[in-house]
């Protein structure tokens, strides 16, 4: 979230799509029922089925699952054309100014893709995605690309040099035929209401009323008002999920939305700590703290850092803070956490211990390479593999040709228990060699630690019960099998041992560190004395640093992860705080918990003034420019420099080198244009209307096992989509007697029309065939999903909830066992982000 | 239940005078229901299950998002789904928690027969005594709202007591307690129903629902608990809530006239037949030899 | 049609026999249990005497299986003397003299049979409010599995049960009232099962002609 839940109160305005958060968040919920209730804030739900949300928005439209990005276009093009745009906002704050180098073309212009494309690769070359600079010259930065699937690049080759221009040339009147808002505007011009009912299905008058409605905050450019778009994993699950995120990023820059109160790009997390997951690095191509990984490219700390560290791109009269200047910073206080006395400035801060990343490593891939015999065994803590697919047969499939596989879990689950699926045979049962470890977990109310939620508040928690038998807490786990590994490699040493020995495990209990001691180990604290040289104050050795301003890349200090850095300082553990002043009456809490970046609850808070500092509206003040003061006040922490004059024209968007909110994300950002386009979701039932030629997603890379099918229109004639429930939580809730009496069984909602066209009755079990699996369940049939039109085709979509597997109280009594719902979801995924396509794929419906 | 600070003001199948009865009483207790803000998130239902330790049931799949098809012995407190469709080709998805009305004139304490089995407490929760309760099921009967519901096996009826327990100790009923969105309030009546026909403004004004309104029906003399209903000219359509409540005529004629007219004629009956008995004797004094079996009666 | 053995020795003849007694007084103790426990359940004032019967809710369990015995014996009845029971022209003209047979003036009442017709409006009485009494008691019976949407059923039952219980109660009240206190002989007839002729001959002269098989003439 760019705000947060409290925040959303603040709001006007709602574009809730690729999320039901009154069914996966009704805690946060409450506050845009809190918008509607003390503001008459308007809700806008756009959902493939009319949802527990959409129960209470004031206006509802039933998209075709995967085609969000025409939908978002349509708004872009309606804002634009009816003139509902923040346009000193864009100018000011956004790169709607900026020139694009001439190269540059648009899919509407050649054949659905942009410029630079190399069919045989499927990639792009993005040499021309680059803003035109003012006077030449460049600044090298170069693209680090991601290596296909268990190739092997040569670390000598040079990568190639792409380069944002330092001096940037700009048309601030907005009218230059190659500026940045000139090829947006083209570009979604091509989605009128018409293609937008043509694509999504959702009719043109329904359509425009939602345009006019989302749009109407910006009536006459009046700036008061702000709009917020909520979204969640209907966005994200998408072979252009990033690319619809990034459509709503446009559309909020456009609208001025971003950095203000009741504003912002919303991800809604759908776990309790997913945001910590992502913020500590769950993902193999980041360290902690968002610092991408190293590659074999990367032969040395210095290389590394150059190849991270931008050098601000602005128009020259402005200034960028450029903020990712600091990365050296960051990067060496983690290696000091990690590696301790043994990262140096001698041997590059230990940087040659840290593994290079030379290919993908996100979830699909590793279950592909453990189906085709490469990865042995397997580690699954918290997450129930073949159930969260996609495509849970293969995933089984894979479980079945490893050696082992670890579960750590507090119920045996479809994973643990993956030799048990289904259809399995004795004789097959007995052919399989995986062995299984169990380790007994803790429950979530047995941990102590911190949960990092949707708006990156981290909450320190208590233990609230004992652990039950022989479970054990994850660090102690974890802590007993590196210290194992440890000695290990004490014992026989190995390749390369020194990445392990060197390992800084600091703990007062080695063998179950307390998680407060990790948590002051992320904060980070200083290693020499310090002391800041304008207010002179002073941190001795050893003290915890009270924020990342603090960090050095000399070695004198200790970070974890450098976002964290003020969570747990000398005052003590700031992210147990329960203060609940709220003096703006803006929801801010500041003395609640800890919300990353500096306690800052609203990030590019800058925005929500003009150009002098002044509020756009004064009853919600969240920072201003105090000409007392000379600095940045606030009831939020500026996100900016504090003492940077409004007239000096810093952007706001200081993560940026350009300083500024990215219309067009020029180069390597995204691997699929620097506009988002509507592409169709690999199974589809119609061609792209927008260019048949090119459907899909050009850079969406098919995995090649056996086990990858694909259906098409001709087979395979309903749209599915799958969700969570209210009553249930992912695959574990089947084993609790509450949840299993709120629902007891799976289902597939099927529309009314359909079941009356195919004589469908509710409760009937219906088969639902993918090309890949089959998925039996009653049906539950209603009005909340409806007939669509779809390019003139009528269409139907189904949906079914992800809850149920072969394990659990109802399962277990032999009721209700069946394959998981991933058994029909493919595995194909997006190419930024690597996320499967879960939302859209094509099935076939059956009585069974 | 604690009692503590509760005090009686109605007792089922009382004879004699109640102890509070036509107590000035201080304040009643409200709950307000938004429907308009409910999502169905049945938490409610949970912490309700789980404040009372109701025993778990078993469910089956019904073609709904419902827990059940309707409120339980050991599930009072359930939200009912309804898929509506407006004129305008409009959906809507209308959720309403269900529970036990709390009536001002409750329909099953006046039809109990049961000493003490139901009481309405000056405040004006409705709750049922199960150690009182003979498992006559009048009450059932003397319902509106289709709520009382009998534990087959004790033969004790059982509904939502307002968390009794709770509000005595100055606490909010559970299900008030979990509702994420603030769609469910607490307090006292005249706050809840100024709070309920704010809400209903609002919505009239500044929502599509030029019928938005509350409901406290009159035909139970008012209830402890009120909705506000998107379309509250016709609450049928949210899973039948009756437009105009009231006890069936037939208990109240039961209730009242009949038990007047019984009395008087069973005590008239017997003086008439003593009278008679006086004036006019036996029909075969003179023949007392003409006993059954030749003896003398 | 004369019935010579129903005369028995000593001048006396049988009025009921041992089937028709039993069938009487099984009807008869499952009545007073009901009137108890209902009468509890009635009044507020006489819920104790659910209390003292063993606990209103052993009454309110007992109720129902005390109603099927006591319909069950009623339909026996029924089997029995519906055939006797059948409205005649005397009866009318019993009826049109029945001030005369409630102030005791007997020798003034036209000839009775068997039965009377006041004692046939007490059967058919009885009768027929036993058949509403059990539908509408299977109704309170299992209040709980009557559907919503049938309602109805409960709030005509509510209504129906007491209202005939009421009617029984009154007929009950006469009943006894003519069998123990006013009708010297009827009591011990339903004991012991035989009556003076001179009772038959004064209440029920029809009956004694039609089992002597002679004509009898109004006593003077």
């Amino acid at each position: 979230m760019t705000n947060g839940w409290i925040d959303i109160k603040n709001t006007d305005m709602m574009l809730i799509m690729g999320g039901n958060p009154a069914e996966n968040h009704p805690c946060g919920f409450k506050w845009p029922i809190e918008a509607k209730r003390t503001r008459n804030a308007k809700m806008i739900v756009v959902d493939p089925r009319f949802t527990r949300t959409a129960s209470v928005a004031d206006l509802f439209c039933q998209i075709r699952a995967g085609s969000d990005i025409a939908f978002l276009g349509g708004l872009i093009h309606y804002a634009i054309e009816n003139n509902r745009i923040a346009k000193d906002y864009l100018v000011n704050y956004t790169n709607a100014a900026f020139i694009i180098k001439p190269g540059f073309q648009l899919p509407g212009d050649t054949d659905g893709v942009f410029s630079g494309f190399d069919a045989k690769t499927q990639t792009y070359d993005k040499s021309t995605w680059n803003y035109a600079g003012a006077d030449g010259s460049v600044i090298a930065i170069t693209e680090q690309k991601v290596a296909e699937v268990g190739a092997h690049p040569e670390p000598a080759s040079p990568p190639p040099a792409l380069a944002l221009p330092e001096k940037l040339a700009y048309d601030f009147s907005l009218q230059h035929p190659h500026c940045v808002f000139q090829l947006l505007k083209k570009h979604y011009s091509r989605y009128t209401p018409e293609m937008v009912e043509r694509i999504t299905g959702v009719p043109k008058e329904q359509f425009l009323k939602a345009a006019d409605l989302f749009t109407s905050i910006r009536k006459n450019g009046d700036m008061k008002k702000a709009g917020t778009i909520i979204y969640a994993v209907g966005w994200t699950q998408h072979t252009s999920g990033t690319q619809i995120i990034r459509t709503a990023a446009i559309l909020q820059l456009l609208l001025g939305n971003v950095g203000r109160a009741g504003g912002g790009v919303n991800a809604l997390r759908g776990h309790s700590n997913i945001q910590g997951a992502t913020d500590m690095a769950g993902i193999f191509d980041i360290l902690p703290g968002y610092l991408k990984v190293p590659t074999p490219t990367d032969t040395s700390f210095e290389n590394w850092m150059k190849r991270l560290t931008p050098k601000p791109a602005k128009p020259l009269a402005w200034d960028s803070f450029n903020y990712w200047s600091n990365t050296p910073k960051f990067a060496v206080s983690l290696m000091k956490a990690m590696y301790g006395d043994a990262a140096t400035k001698q041997n590059d801060w230990a940087f040659h211990f840290l593994p290079k990343v030379d290919r993908n490593f996100s979830w699909a891939y590793i279950w592909d390479n453990m189906y085709r015999g490469i990865v042995k065994g397997i580690f699954a803590f918290g997450m129930n593999g073949v159930a969260i697919g996609p495509d849970s047969q293969k995933n089984i499939d894979a479980l079945k040709k490893a050696d082992w596989l670890v579960v750590g879990e507090i119920y045996p689950d479809e994973t643990s228990e993956f030799w048990k699926s289904p259809g399995i045979t004795a004789d097959e049962m007995k052919k399989i060699q995986t062995t299984v470890y169990r380790l007994p977990c803790a429950g979530f109310a047995e941990k102590d630690g911190t949960f990092v939620n949707s708006a990156r508040w981290l909450q320190w928690k208590n233990a609230a019960l004992p652990l039950p038998g022989d479970a054990k807490l994850d660090q102690e786990i974890l802590a007993r099998i590196y210290l194992k590994v440890r000695e290990l490699y004490q014992k026989e040493g190995g390749k390369f041992p020194d990445a392990i020995l060197h390992l800084s495990w600091n703990y007062t209990n080695p063998q179950n560190p307390a998680l407060a001691e990790v948590a002051k180990e992320i904060n980070g604290k200083a290693l020499a004395d310090l002391e800041d040289p304008l207010t002179k104050q002073q941190i001795k050795a050893g003290q915890q640093l009270p924020g990342y301003a603090w960090l050095k890349d000399d070695g004198t200090t200790l970070c974890g992860n450098w976002l964290y850095s003020g969570s747990f300082t000398e005052a003590g553990n700031m992210m147990a705080r329960r203060g609940t002043e709220d003096p703006s009456g803006l929801g801010i809490y500041p003395n609640w918990a800890f919300s990353w970046p500096a306690n800052r609850r609203v990030l590019y808070n800058r925005a929500s003034c003009d150009a002098e500092g002044k509020p756009w509206d004064s009853s919600r003040k969240q920072v201003w420019w105090s000409e007392a003061t000379q600095k940045w006040a606030g009831n939020d922490v500026p996100d900016f420099k504090a003492d940077s004059k409004p007239k000096d024209h810093m952007g706001p968007f200081i993560m940026n080198p350009e300083g500024v909110g990215r219309l067009f994300v020029p180069l390597g950002a995204m691997a699929d244009g620097p506009f988002p386009e509507h592409y169709e979701p690999i199974e589809s039932p119609i061609e792209n209307p927008l260019h048949p030629q090119q459907s899909t997603n050009p850079v969406v890379k098919k995995f090649q096992t056996e086990a990858d099918k694909f259906g098409t229109a001709k087979d395979y004639n309903i749209i599915c989509t799958t969700y969570r429930l209210t009553e249930h939580y992912h695959y574990w809730t089947k084993n609790n007697p509450m949840n299993v009496q709120l629902v007891p069984e799976p289902f597939i909602e099927v529309p009314a029309e359909l079941a009356d066209k195919m004589g469908i009755r509710g409760g009937e079990v219906l088969k639902v065939t993918s090309a890949r699996g089959v998925y039996q369940a009653k049906a539950m049939v209603t009005k909340r999903i409806k007939r669509m039109t779809i390019d003139g085709k009528e269409t139907y979509q189904i949906g079914i909830p992800i809850h149920w597997g072969y394990r659990g109280i109802a399962e277990d009594e032999g009721k209700t066992a069946r394959t998981p719902a991933n058994s029909l979801s493919p595995t194909v995924v997006d190419p930024n982000a690597y996320t499967p396509e879960f939302k859209g794929f094509l099935v076939k419906v059956e009585k069974a | 239940m604690s009692q503590a600070t509760l005090r009686v003001q109605k007792i089922s199948g009382h004879a004699g005078s109640v102890p509070g009865e036509d107590t000035q009483r201080e304040f009643t207790v409200c709950k307000l229901i938004d429907t308009t803000t409910c999502i169905g998130c049945k938490a409610c239902e949970v912490a309700c299950v789980e404040w009372n330790d109701l025993p778990f049931g078993e469910t089956v799949f019904d073609n709904t998002y419902q827990t059940m098809p309707q409120t339980r012995w050991n599930y009072w407190n359930l939200i009912l789904f309804n898929e509506h469709e407006r004129e305008d080709g409009s959906l809507m998805w209308l959720m309403r928690k269900n529970q036990c009305m709390h009536c001002a004139d409750p329909g099953c304490l006046a039809a109990c027969p049961a000493d003490g089995a139901i009481v309405q407490y000056t405040n004006g929760i409705v709750d049922f005594q199960q150690a009182n309760c003979i498992g006559c099921g009048y009450c059932i009967t003397g319902c509106p709202f289709d709520i009382p519901k009998m534990n087959p096996k004790t033969h004790r009826v059982f509904k939502c007591t307002l968390c009794t327990d709770r509000v005595s100790e100055g606490l909010e009923p559970a299900c008030i307690k979990s509702c994420p969105t603030g769609c469910l309030h607490f307090g006292t009546k005249d706050d809840m129903k100024d709070l309920a026909e704010k809400r209903a403004k609002q919505l009239r004004e500044h929502s599509n629902f030029p019928n938005a309104g509350v409901y406290d029906p009159p035909g139970v003399g008012g209830t402890g608990v009120i909705y506000v209903l998107h379309d509250a000219s016709n609450p049928e359509i949210y899973g039948g809530l009756p437009s105009n409540p009231h006890v069936p005529w037939t208990v109240k004629l039961w209730k009242g006239p009949l038990k007047w007219l019984g009395n008087v004629a069973m005590i008239g009956g017997l003086i008439g037949l003593f009278v008679h008995y006086l004036r006019y004797g036996p029909k075969a004094r003179e023949e007392e030899d003409i006993g059954p079996g030749g003896t003398k009666t | 049609m004369s019935h010579p053995e129903q005369i028995i020795p000593h001048g006396h003849i049988l009025r009921y026999n041992l089937r028709e007694r039993l069938t009487h007084w099984v009807a008869a103790a499952s009545y007073m249990y009901l009137l108890a426990t209902g009468l509890a359940f009635w009044s507020p004032w006489l819920f104790w005497m659910a209390v003292i019967l063993g606990g209103a809710p052993v009454s309110r369990i007992l109720h129902p299986w005390a109603g099927l015995i006591f319909f069950a014996s009623v339909w026996m009845m029924y089997v029995m003397w519906a055939p006797q029971m059948k409205h005649t022209d005397a009866d009318r003209k019993w009826w049109a003299a029945v001030r005369y047979y409630s102030t005791n003036q007997d020798d003034k009442m036209p000839p009775a049979g068997r039965y009377n017709a006041g004692q046939k409006f007490l059967f058919w009485g009885f009768f027929w409010s036993a058949v509403a009494l059990l539908a509408s008691g299977v109704v309170l019976w299992f209040p709980e599995y009557i559907p919503w949407n049938l309602r109805f059923l409960r709030y005509l039952s509510i209504l129906i049960h007491p209202a005939a219980a009421l009617f029984t109660i009154g007929l009950f009240m006469i009943h006894l009232y003519m069998g123990i206190f006013a009708e010297r002989g009827a009591f011990g007839s339903v004991i012991r099962g035989d009556v003076s002729i001179a009772f038959a001959k004064r209440y029920h002269p029809g009956w004694y002609d039609e089992i002597v098989g002679e004509s009898s003439s109004p006593r003077k």
